[in-house]
Formats: structure tokens, C-alpha cells, sequence
């Protein structure tokens, strides 16, 4: 399992460092901020030197890694670290070298307690938050009632759930975000179009409710039912611990007793029959060496009620650019040459419209010619109430002792950022 | 200038500022669409155009692609402002390779630039051909660049630059320069006053002589009298002593360049060359405490010893310097541990006794433990070098214990030695095969395949070594671990000659065969396929275990391998054959001796010595080796016999050859015999045709020709002293006394102009250096004051008849660079001496003598005096000057002149002579006859009387 945690900063000093077992020596930290930091060819996020393993995520130039000497879980592990950085950024927010120097007192304490000699623990946050306060500590006796509670709900059915929870109004909240990543050739083919999809749960409901969550009725999950029409295909799907699985996997139910507050209910993958947002009809003219024609059209490709927005394209322009000269009827696109792009971006664009994007690039000479690489345009973009992959909530049920009713709302939301692409 | 770019520095600070490298990509690439806008709208200030080009220059040199701002850089060149131009300049260095087609753009540029009378502008542009410096480049800029050296109004510093650019030029593209054309203009460099123009142009005439060593010997002479005025003279500027040694760097140039070429003739060079390396040995008898001092006098000291051996292996200053190098070797410095094992090394490859360097041999011994890998490498070398029949028993068996704890990268190396070593000077069979066994089985994976097929083939070559051979090999392949190359020397032993053991007490056939075939598992298919040749052989001699090789073939006939298989396969057929069947028989045919072939061994180590910089002088194991292994061979005639049918004797000696002949070409031992032969062809008349080039190249000086010259020089044959040479610039007069075979020749040179004639230099070239010597008595002075007179003596010795008169070259700058070259009046003639003959006496020896081959007769035309009648006063007088006694009544006709005289040579002795001329005054003809005991005299004496003889009769 895991032997040892560490976070490094991006020139490589060490900010935490944590053996969970002896078989690593403090000085493997070098090891690593020499094979992996310094070396700037290594991409892959597992590295193996010798019998051991370095598992590592880069965020906000931190490094955290995770170091094992045994054939563990790679799964397990990254699944650990990404644990580790929800848990940081809810107890302190932003997690960058500034965050963990001033809270190493606090991710020292929350490592521990997640992760047992190498054997990650009980890790959701809202637990976590019972007993890893940050705020003064409590007077003794209330502490003891507390703790005893703390035990009780720790190692109970409902590990995620406290028993006594009394809302006056009783609420559920269900977001579902999706994030589009398409990759489409110069000829229009589309290359690679997926959905990574979230539901995110907010639960403000007394008791210990159980809720019943129904989606698409033709939601198909196993590829052997595959090929069945109009059908939502997910290619694969994640549940939070608190829902039963053996219940879903005989009849396809998802139920479950939500812990209090926010949760992340399901994670899925789509990759069938996705429903682009937007469409991009690019026409890129190289005139001689000195000139570069651009028209770029956007069309939107969902219900006129609904709209986009925050729409940002990022043109690429050869490196050798002066200047461009840009016609837009809506947003503002400007020539960006620290990126080499043409960042154009539209505040709203209406459902079933277009917009067209029109400009010259002027080049200066080279002494070598050298053939333009034309890298895709990318563009970001949020459409609100628009799923991607055609997901819909059909219903959410909760069924309590004491028989409340409650509220329910549902969100859909559907973006891009950074990796929808289109080749010219 | 740089404070004053405040956006250069602005643009540096961001830079430096970036924390990550996305953050200064992206300030670059802001910076650079910037300077692109700036560039495309053009009319930018000269300023502006050097502050964007800066910053180009600061981002490329970042590692960035740059492929804007050439033709900005370029602009710049050719601005008037130093900063502007500077900035160009370093764009165009660090921004183009030398094949960019920018480079033509600023070609021109350059040459301006060259051509301006600003030194700083000079420097720029030399600055820049010298880094850039392309092939097109070079082309067009050489002649420049040497203008700039030679021309006498350059600043000192302009010269210097222009040597070391003239060099990189060179090294880079050899064929642009006309090195031999402008040999003699950038040797009389070497005489600036100057040192550091010197030094320079001394790094430039190494490179250059190094591939023209004839054009460029001049230097010799120059470099010997550098270091005269250097060492013994102190003749140099303080600034130029680097703790108390005279200019180190220059000494060290100086001292190799004499090595390229073999050591000097001229006993006045000679000595004067002796005497410095004396010197030099002397001072640094005593070491000093200064680190830096003793540097530099080593670095002068190592090049010194250097020459001293290259000179002479024997004289008295290289045992003085073997006393040095001894302390040396056992020095607590490891770097002049490592020159001293390396020049030790080199004595040991050129010295014909090596008893002085065995004197040593232990503490070499205990360099090969040193703790630096380098010392130790040397100390290989040396070892190698070193090693003779008398101590190779010492030195291979030490090897060969370092060889199982040296380093890897030193094994492979050794493993060669001693493998070539051990079979040069083996002393018997046994310690050769128990040597080379050894080594196999020690080194393992460093023996080359090269080693084991030696082995085979000297045992194959070598009948009683067979048995003996087997018989070890076989207790070698006992233990329980051996390495494949000692499997594979098994294999092909045994099987060969196995059988001559086969009766002997635990070498029976089936203990062979276990012993062997326990081995072929753990070895390679070609190992196998071996051993199954082997087993096949077995087959024949040893029907008593056919049952178990069959048996091998038999599971052999499945492998997977293609080649095991096929032999198995067809093994296996020849094995089961019915016995009378005499195929297998015939198939297995013992080996018969192998062809004379060159050691693989020595090419393979030769292969290594391959060198950047400059050349080498020497090779380890060289020329001498050759030698001492002869010399040893007579005297120990067992070692001729290990080489058996004598077949493999000569291929060792090959090997060496090989090696020679690389030495010899290096150190241009051909430089005297070459130029002879050709010469000896060439007349004197091919000769003024023959392209400059073709006679720069070869050393010869290209006669200067008018028809006083010629006249001056038949007046000199037959007198002993006038004017041999005279122009405007100079005057050169002779006066010489001869006496025996030996000469003295005064040569008087006087300036008739009003400025001093500098870098002065005088040679002298003889065509037949075997038959006659000329030398200067002392060097001359590099300076002939105005309307002055300098006098140099010749010394001459005549060995053996010559033809060709030797030839004085004079070069000298008086303004341009002056250069002439005739011949000294020097003839056979001068080497004659009177002889007294009555009548009787006369014709007793003309008769003896008697007709061709050994007379040598003529007719000629001649003029009649004035008067009508023969000019007998003149003939006289020729015939006299002649150094021929004439003996008058003993001719009756008066008109007729009879003469005699003895040739002196210090080598053939002296040679008879005589001589009658009979002008006939009505046909206007004269006959000559000469004759003597030896045919070459007597016809060079009859050319040499009838020449002036003849001329009066055209003139």
C-alpha cells in the first residue's frame, strides 16, 4: 500500500512529507525531485524506479505524490490523492504552496487520520469535519458527548450520516454537469466526442431519509444492451459509497441515505449519440507567406429558449504574425501574441443562431520556411439546462419515518473548457 | 551601451523575473510579435534596429527558435556606429550557421570592413569570419585575411587576430588557403618583434607545416633561432615572462613545431638547438615552490625532452633527461606523474636501449595502481612500450595480475597488449600458450575475437606446440567455470589435435568429450556449431565414442537455430556413414598451416589512435620497436622458432610495419630522398618552367633568372671570388678558399638601401645532400642595417661527384616581401687540387686510363680574340681557375693546353684528372678531353671547363 505521502512545490522542495511505513527512507524525496521535477521529459504520472513507485498529480504547480514499494492499487491511489486535494480544498479552499504552508499543522493531522499504515481510511468530508476542526477546542465535557457520537456514527451503518439531523424546510438539490470533449478533423469527422458527466447532490432533509433516484427510463449501462435506439448510453458509471449497489445492479434502482449536505451522487461516462452544443465552421486561407484569411462560424445546436454562455474561441495564428485585423458582429476578438491566438469571446449566444468571425493575419518574413503546424481551435463554452449526453432526472423520491414532504430541484448544465477542439 | 537599451534590460529583468517557463514563453512571445510589428512596418532608427536585434539575440541564446531579425542584423553590419555594428556582428556569429544564404548578404560587408583603416572594424570582421567562417566564406575572405597579416600597417593586435583566424580557417576548410604559395610571407612573421604576433603565427605555421612540411621549412630555422634569443639570449620584454619563464605558450609551439620535422642536418642548428634544451633541462633542475612557476616550466620542459629524443635518442641530454622524467614518474602531482610516464613512454618507443627506462621499471609497475585512471592508462603504455624479450616475462605476468582488478574500460585495451606483446616476445611455446590461456580465461568478456583466432593460428602454424597446447587447454576447461572464448579455443584444439593427448593417462577421448560437451550449454549457437565441427572431427579419430556424438547430432537435428541445425543434420549423415566409406576421412583432413597473414591484433590496435587536434608526433610501439626486435632475434634464435614455419614471424613483423609506416609518414622521414629523386630528373631548365605551386610545395626555391646572374655565376666557377648577386636592394658577394674536399665560401651580403632589410633569412638547399654539404656557420641576423654589409660563412664538404651547384635562397622584407634564390658558384671543380706530371708521366696515365666510358670528349665553337688568333691567354685562365694545373711541353702544339689535377672527396677519396683542349683556329672549333678514373668526373669536368669556353664563343 502506500508507504509514503509528500507534497512538493514546483522547484522541488519538499512542503509535506509522510513515511506510513518503514520500508522508505526520508530521502526518497530526492529520488523523486530528481527523476520526475528536474526532469522535464517525464510525463507519465506513475514512475517506477527500481521496486518503487511514484504515483503523482500536478495541481496549481504542487506535486502530490504518493510513493509504494508493493504492486498497490494504481486506481486506489490516484483515487487517494484527488481525495486528498476535495478534502484540502474544502477545508481551506485553494490549494497552492501558499495554502499548505500555512495549514501544514492541518493536512499533517487530516493524512493521518485518512490513511492508516499505507491503508487509506475513512475519507468523507463532512466526518472528517466532525472531529478535524479548525476551529478552538471545546470544552471537555461537551468533547466526550461528542467524540462517543463521533465513534458511534464512524462505525456505524451509516458511516456518512449523523443521526440527528432536523431541517424546518426540507430540501434536495440535484446538479447535473456535464463536460463535453470533442476532438473534429479539418474535414468535419468528428475524432473523439465525450461527456464526463457529475451529479452533484445538496441534501437538506432530516432524519435518515432514503431517497430513490430515477433517471432516463432507457438508460443503458451494460454493453451487452447496447443498440437499443434513442437509448442513453453510459459507458460507465461511479456511485457515491451511500448508495446501495446491490439493489442497482438486480433492478437497476439508485437508492440510498444521502449524507447531510453536499455530495457528489455519480460520476458517469458517455460516448455514444453526444449532442454537440456547438458547432465551429472554420475556413483558414494561407495567402502567400504574408497573409492569413480567417472565417470562423459558430452555430449553436440546442433549443432557441435556451442560450450559451461565456463563449471564449481561441484562434491559433502562425508564429511569425504581426498583426490581425478582426470583424465580429458580437463579443470582442483580439489578437493575443504572448498566446499566438485570437482570443474572441461572446458573452450569449441564442439557441438555433450563428455568428460569424472574419479576419487577415498579417505575417512578417522568416529566413526559414517553415510550414504552419495549424493547431485546433478550442473553444469554452456553458449551456445551461442542455445535457450533452441526453441524461435527464426523472425522479427523486424520499421516504422518511415520519413522512415530510419535501422540495426537490434539478439543474442541468453543460460545458467545455480547454478541450473542445477543432481542427482547420 | 547596455544602459542605455532601457527596454533590453527591462525585457532581461521580466525575463529573469518569470517564476515558471509559461510565464517567459508567454512574455517572449508578446516581446517577439512586438518586434515582428516593429520589423514588418520598417523605418526603424539604428537605435531601434539594435536594441530589437539584442533582444532577438537574447531570446535565441535562451534556446528559442528566432527566425526574424537577419536581415536587420545584417543592416547593422554595415552602419557606421561601433555599437550598431557590434550588435550586427554578434547576430551574424550567433544567429547564422556557415551555410545560411544571409552569410553572401554579408560577405561584402566584411570585406569593407577588412579593408578599413579602423583596427576595431578590422577585428569585428576577422572576429566574426573566424567564428561563422563557412566554406563560401573562407573562399572569399582568405586572401583578405592574409593581406591583413602580412601588411606592414597593421596594429599588432590586427595581426594577431588575422593569424588565429587565417588558422581556424584553415583547420576548417584546408583547400581554400594556398598554404605553400604564402609559406614564406607568414614564416618571415616569426620574426616580429613582436611576441604575441609571434605566438600567434606560430600556432598558424604548426598547423599549417604539418601538411607542408617542405614548403614551410624555413621555420626550422626560424623557430631554432627564436628559441636561442628566448633561452639563452633573453631577448623578450618583461611583460611577456610568466613567473620568471620566457613566454611559456611560445617556447611550447616553438619546441613542437621543430618536431614535425626530422631532426636538422646542420651542425650549426644543431648545436644551437642542443645548447637550448640544455638550457632548458638546467632550469628546471631545481624545482621551485611555486605552483604556477613550475607549470610553466614543465609544460616548456615536457615539449623540450620531447624534441630532445626526437632529435636524438642517444645523445648525453637525453640521459639527462631520463633523470628528470624518473623524478617525475614518482611525483606527488598526478599530472606530472601522467607527462612523465607519457613522455617516458615515447623515449621507450624511439630509444635503442632501454636500460635507463628499466632502471625504472617497478616504480612504472606500481603507476599501473595509481588512483587516477589516466596515470594508469600511461602507465599501460609505457609498459607496453617498453616491454623486450629480456622483460617480458615480468611486465606480461604483472599485467596480467592488474588485468583481473584494472578498470573495464582499460581491459580491452590490455587484453590487445598483452596478446601482442606475449607473441613478440615469447621465449618458448610453453609461456606463450600458458600466457595466452591465462589471459583468456581471466579477461573473459574483453577478448576480442581477434586474440583467440591468433592462438589458434599460431598453434595450427606450429607443430610441437600442439600437443602441449592441447594439453593445457584442456586442464584450462576442467575448472567449472569457463569463458565462452576458451571454450571456443578448446573446441577448435581438441578437435584438431586431441588425439595426440588421447593416450595419455585423464585425457582419454570420452573425457575429453564430457569435459567439453559439459561446457556447450551455457554457450552461444556459434560456440555450438563450433563444438559440433569438433565433435565431427572427433567422429574420425575417436571411432571408440562415435556413439555419443551421434547422439549429439541426433538431438542437434531438432534445435531451432538454422545453422546448428543444417550442421547437425549433415554431421549427422557423414558420422553414420558405413566405416569403409573414406569421405569422413577426407572431410576431416587435418588443418594445414595457415598463409602468412598480418596480425589482426596490431590493426585493430592502430585503429584507436585517431586524434582531433594536432597531430601527434609520435605513436606508442613505434618505429624503434621494429628494430629492437630484430636485433633481438639474432641473437635469440628461439624466438624465431615460435612463430614455426616462419610464416607467422613475418606476419608480426607486418603488424609493426603497418604501424611504421604511419610513424614514418608523420614524422616526414622522406623529406630529404624524395625531393632528390625528383630533382635528380628535373634539369635545370624544367626546373624555371615548372609551376610555382608545384616547387613551393616541394621546398625548392624558385631560382631567380637574368642573364647577369648567369653570367656572374659561370664568372664564380672559375674564380674564387666576385659578384654573385646584385640588384637595386642588395648586393650578395663570394669569396671562397678551397682546401681538400673541404670549403669555406664568405658570403657577403650588403643592403644598398636607406632602410634596414628585417626579417631576414638565408638558407641554403642543396640537391644532393649525399654527395655534398653546405651549412651555415652560425644563423643569420634577422636585420641588415642600412648601407650596411653582413657577412656569412659557408662551410662545404663534397662526399661524392655532384652536378647540381647548391642553391642560396635570401628572403627579406624591405617594404613587400623580397625573395631570391641562386645557386652558389660550388662545382666540382673548387675540389680539385694541382697535380705535377712530366711528359712521360702524363701519357703513361692517359693511356692507362684510356678511351669511353672513362674519357669524356666534346667539340665546341669558340670566338678568336680580336687579334684573329686563339684567345689562349683566356683559356688559360679558365682552365687555371679551374683548379687544374696546367703543364706546358708536353703537348707540341703550343695552342694546345694539357692539364691535370686530383679530385678530393670525402667519401669516394680522391679521383685523377686529365685534360687537353685543342682549339683549331681555321674551323673556329675546339676539342676537349677528359679524362679520368672515375666516368661521372670526367664527364662533369668536361661540362663544367667547356661551359665558359663555349659562351665566349656564342657571346
Amino acid at each position: 500500500m502506500i508507504s509514503a505521502f509528500f507534497i512538493f512545490n514546483q522547484k522541488g522542495e519538499v512542503l509535506i512529507s509522510r513515511l506510513y511505513r518503514t520500508d522508505l527512507k526520508r530521502s526518497i524525496a530526492d529520488v523523486f525531485r530528481i527523476q520526475v521535477v528536474s526532469n522535464s521529459d517525464v510525463r507519465s504520472p506513475i514512475v517506477t524506479l527500481g521496486s518503487t513507485s511514484f504515483f503523482h498529480v500536478k495541481i496549481n504547480n504542487l506535486y502530490i505524490v504518493a510513493v509504494t514499494k508493493c504492486n498497490a492499487n494504481a486506481a486506489l491511489v490516484f483515487e487517494y490523492c484527488y481525495r486528498f486535494i476535495s478534502i484540502a480544498k474544502s477545508y481551506f479552499g485553494k490549494v497552492d504552496e501558499e495554502a499548505v504552508k500555512n495549514n501544514f499543522v492541518l493536512i499533517y493531522e487530516l493524512i493521518d487520520e485518512i490513511n492508516d499504515f499505507g491503508y487509506p481510511q475513512n475519507s468523507e468530508i463532512d466526518t472528517l469535519k466532525t472531529y478535524i476542526t479548525t476551529e478552538s477546542i471545546m470544552s471537555t465535557a461537551t468533547a466526550v458527548e461528542e467524540s462517543s457520537k463521533i465513534t458511534t456514527q464512524a462505525t456505524g451503518a451509516t458511516s456518512w450520516r449523523r443521526a440527528d439531523v432536523k431541517y424546518k424546510k426540507n430540501e434536495a438539490f440535484v446538479d447535473v454537469v456535464e463536460t463535453v470533449n470533442l476532438s473534429m478533423s479539418a474535414k468535419g469527422t468528428i475524432l473523439r466526442a465525450d461527456v464526463d458527466g457529475h451529479i452533484l447532490m445538496r441534501a437538506y432533509l432530516s432524519g435518515s431519509p432514503v431517497c430513490k433516484f430515477g433517471l432516463n427510463d432507457k438508460l443503458v449501462i451494460d454493453k451487452s444492451e447496447r443498440g437499443m435506439g434513442d437509448a442513453v448510453e453510459l459507458d460507465d458509471c461511479r456511485f457515491h459509497q451511500c448508495v446501495r449497489l446491490d439493489e442497482f445492479d438486480s433492478d437497476r434502482t439508485i437508492s440510498f441515505i444521502p449524507p447531510d449536505g453536499e455530495f457528489e451522487l455519480m460520476k458517469y461516462r458517455s460516448t455514444s449519440n453526444v449532442k454537440l452544443p456547438l458547432r465551429v465552421i472554420p475556413t483558414v486561407n494561407e495567402i502567400g507567406t504574408t497573409q492569413v484569411s480567417y472565417v470562423v462560424t459558430v452555430k449553436t445546436n440546442f433549443s432557441n429558449k435556451l442560450s450559451a454562455t461565456n463563449v471564449v474561441l481561441r484562434i491559433p495564428t502562425p508564429l511569425n504574425t504581426t498583426t490581425v485585423d478582426c470583424k465580429v458582429p458580437s463579443g470582442k476578438a483580439k489578437y493575443v501574441p504572448a498566446e499566438n491566438v485570437v482570443v474572441w469571446k461572446i458573452p450569449r449566444i441564442q439557441g438555433g443562431s450563428e455568428v460569424t468571425f472574419s479576419g487577415h493575419a498579417q505575417l512578417t518574413s522568416t529566413t526559414t520556411r517553415q510550414v504552419w503546424a495549424r493547431p485546433p481551435i478550442d473553444v469554452d463554452f456553458q449551456v445551461l439546462m442542455f445535457t450533452a449526453s441526453g441524461l435527464i432526472v426523472r425522479f427523486l423520491k424520499v421516504f422518511e419515518k415520519s413522512g415530510y414532504n419535501s422540495i426537490k430541484w434539478v439543474r442541468y448544465l453543460t460545458k467545455a473548457s480547454g478541450s473542445y477542439q477543432i481542427r482547420f | 551601451m547596455a544602459t542605455s537599451m532601457r527596454g533590453l534590460t527591462q525585457f532581461i529583468a521580466d525575463i529573469r523575473g518569470a517564476r515558471v517557463r509559461e510565464l517567459e514563453e508567454k512574455r517572449i512571445n508578446k516581446e517577439m510579435a512586438n518586434i515582428r510589428k516593429r520589423f514588418k512596418d520598417g523605418n526603424l532608427d539604428g537605435y531601434q534596429k539594435k536594441k530589437y536585434v539584442a533582444k532577438v539575440i537574447f531570446t535565441y541564446i535562451l534556446g528559442y527558435k528566432v527566425d526574424i531579425g537577419h536581415m536587420e542584423a545584417v543592416n547593422l553590419i554595415s552602419s557606421m556606429k561601433y555599437s550598431e555594428k557590434q550588435i550586427g556582428y554578434l547576430a551574424v556569429t550567433l544567429l547564422m550557421h556557415e551555410n545560411s544564404d544571409f552569410l553572401r548578404l554579408v560577405v561584402n560587408s566584411i570585406r569593407k570592413d577588412l579593408n578599413e583603416n579602423n583596427e576595431i572594424y578590422n577585428c569585428l570582421a576577422l572576429h566574426a569570419i573566424a567564428n561563422v567562417g563557412g566554406q563560401e566564406m573562407a573562399e572569399a575572405l582568405a586572401e583578405d585575411v592574409h593581406r591583413l597579416l602580412i601588411s606592414p600597417t597593421s596594429e599588432n593586435f590586427v595581426r594577431k587576430k588575422a593569424a588565429l583566424t587565417l588558422l581556424r580557417l584553415y583547420r576548417k576548410h584546408p583547400e581554400v588557403i594556398p598554404a605553400a604559395e604564402w609559406a614564406s610571407r607568414i614564416v618571415s612573421l616569426m620574426d616580429d618583434i613582436d611576441l604575441g604576433v609571434v605566438i600567434c603565427v606560430t600556432s598558424l605555421v604548426m598547423a599549417l607545416a604539418q601538411d607542408h612540411l617542405e614548403a614551410y621549412a624555413v621555420c626550422y630555422q626560424k623557430a631554432v633561432d627564436r628559441l636561442n634569443r628566448l633561452v639563452i639570449e633573453h631577448e623578450y620584454t618583461a611583460t611577456y615572462a610568466y613567473y620568471k619563464v620566457p613566454s611559456p605558450w611560445l617556447q611550447v609551439k616553438l619546441l613542437r613545431l621543430l618536431q614535425y620535422y626530422p631532426p636538422t642536418e646542420d651542425p650549426t642548428l644543431r648545436n644551437i638547438l642542443f645548447e637550448v634544451l640544455q638550457a632548458i633541462m638546467n632550469n628546471c633542475a631545481e624545482p621551485t615552490r611555486n605552483v604556477q612557476h613550475n607549470n610553466a616550466q614543465h609544460a616548456v620542459l615536457f615539449e623540450a625532452i620531447g624534441l630532445a629524443i626526437h632529435l636524438d635518442p642517444n645523445s648525453p641530454l637525453v640521459s639527462t633527461a631520463t633523470v628528470l622524467l624518473a623524478r617525475f614518474i614518482s611525483s606527488r602531482e598526478t599530472n606530472v606523474r601522467y607527462l612523465g610516464l607519457d613522455t617516458m613512454a615515447y623515449l621507450a618507443a624511439r630509444a635503442d636501449h632501454l636500460e635507463a627506462v628499466k632502471r625504472h621499471q617497478g616504480t612504472i609497475i606500481l603507476s599501473l595502481r595509481d588512483k587516477d585512471i589516466s596515470v594508469r592508462r600511461r602507465a599501460l603504455d609505457l609498459l607496453y612500450s617498453m616491454c623486450d624479450v629480456d622483460n617480458s616475462d615480468v611486465i606480461v605476468g604483472e599485467l596480467l595480475r592488474y588485468l583481473k582488478v584494472a578498470d573495464y574500460g582499460l581491459r580491452e585495451e590490455m587484453v590487445l597488449k598483452i596478446a601482442i606483446l606475449t607473441e613478440k616476445y615469447a621465449g618458448t611455446y610453453k609461456w606463450y600458450v600458458d600466457t595466452i590461456l591465462e589471459l583468456i580465461s581471466a579477461a573473459g568478456d574483453h577478448v576480442g575475437d581477434e586474440v583467440w583466432y591468433r592462438v589458434v593460428q599460431i598453434v595450427t602454424n606450429t607443430e610441437d606446440l600442439q600437443a602441449y597446447a592441447a594439453r593445457v587447454v584442456f586442464e584450462y576447461l576442467k575448472s567449472p567455470s569457463s569463458h565462452e572464448s576458451l571454450v571456443k579455443v578448446g573446441g577448435y584444439i581438441l578437435g584438431e589435435y586431441g588425439h595426440l593427448i588421447a593416450n595419455d593417462s585423464g585425457y582419454s577421448p570420452i573425457e575429453q568429450f564430457q569435459v567439453l560437451h559439459s561446457k556447450s550449454q551455457f554457450c552461444m549457437a556459434p560456440t555450438r556449431a563450433l563444438l559440433l565441427s569438433t565433435y565431427i572431427k572427433w567422429v574420425n579419430v575417436f571411432p571408440e565414442i562415435k556413439e555419443q556424438l551421434v547422439n549429439v547430432f541426433e538431438r542437434y537435428r531438432h534445435v531451432l537455430d538454422v545453422d546448428l541445425q543444417q550442421r547437425a543434420c549433415e554431421f549427422y549423415a557423414l558420422a553414420t556413414r558405413p566405416a569403409e566409406d573414406e569421405v569422413l576421412q577426407n572431410v576431416c583432413e587435418e588443418i594445414p598451416p595457415f598463409p602468412a597473414r598480418e596480425s589482426a591484433l596490431q590493426t585493430r590496435l592502430s585503429r584507436k589512435l585517431t586524434d582531433a587536434g594536432d597531430r601527434r608526433t609520435w605513436v606508442h610501439g613505434g618505429s624503434v620497436t621494429l628494430d629492437r626486435q630484430a636485433t633481438r632475434r639474432t641473437t635469440k634464435p628461439a624466438l624465431g622458432d615460435i612463430h614455426g614455419n616462419g610464416s607467422a614471424a613475418t606476419s608480426g613483423i607486418d603488424g609493426s610495419n603497418g604501424a611504421n609506416d604511419i610513424t614514418q609518414s608523420l614524422m616526414g622521414l622522406d623529406l630529404s630522398s624524395s625531393p632528390t629523386a625528383l630533382q635528380a630528373k628535373t634539369s635545370f631548365s624544367e626546373l624555371q618552367s615548372a609551376p610555382a605551386q608545384f616547387l613551393a610545395e616541394k621546398g625548392i626555391p624558385r631560382l631567380t633568372t637574368n642573364h647577369n646572374v648567369e653570367r656572374w655565376f659561370e664568372k664564380l666557377t672559375y674564380s674564387s671570388e666576385g659578384v654573385l648577386y646584385e640588384d637595386v636592394q642588395i648586393q650578395v658577394g663570394i669569396k671562397s678558399r678551397f682546401h681538400g674536399h673541404i670549403g669555406q665560401v664568405a658570403v657577403y651580403i650588403g643592403n644598398k638601401i636607406s632602410a634596414p632589410l628585417t626579417s631576414f633569412t638565408a638558407l641554403l638547399h642543396t640537391e644532393e645532400p649525399d654527395a655534398l654539404s653546405v651549412s651555415f656557420a652560425k644563423i643569420a641576423p634577422s636585420i641588415i642595417a642600412p648601407r650596411m654589409q653582413t657577412q656569412q660563412l659557408v662551410n662545404v664538404e663534397c662526399k661524392k661527384v655532384f652536378t647540381k651547384a647548391p642553391i642560396l635562397s635570401l628572403s627579406f622584407l624591405a617594404g613587400a616581401h623580397q625573395s631570391i634564390a641562386v645557386r652558389l658558384p660550388i662545382v666540382v671543380t673548387k675540389f680539385l687540387e694541382h697535380v705535377k706530371l712530366g711528359q712521360a708521366e702524363f701519357f703513361e696515365r692517359w693511356k692507362l686510363i684510356g678511351g669511353p666510358p672513362r674519357e669524356s670528349q666534346a667539340i665546341f665553337p669558340i670566338t678568336l680574340a680580336d687579334s684573329g688568333f686563339i684567345n689562349t691567354e683566356r683559356q688559360r685562365q679558365v682552365v687555371s681557375g679551374s683548379c687544374l694545373n696546367i703543364l706546358d711541353g708536353i703537348d707540341p702544339n703550343p695552342s694546345n693546353i694539357v692539364a691535370a689535377g686530383i679530385l678530393h672527396m670525402a667519401e669516394d677519396g680522391n679521383v685523377g684528372c686529365l685534360m687537353r683542349l685543342e682549339p683549331n683556329k681555321d674551323a673556329k672549333l675546339c676539342r676537349i678531353t677528359v679524362r679520368s678514373t672515375s666516368e661521372n668526373v670526367a664527364a662533369e669536368l668536361q661540362r663544367l671547363i667547356q661551359k665558359p669556353l663555349s659562351t665566349d664563343a656564342v657571346s
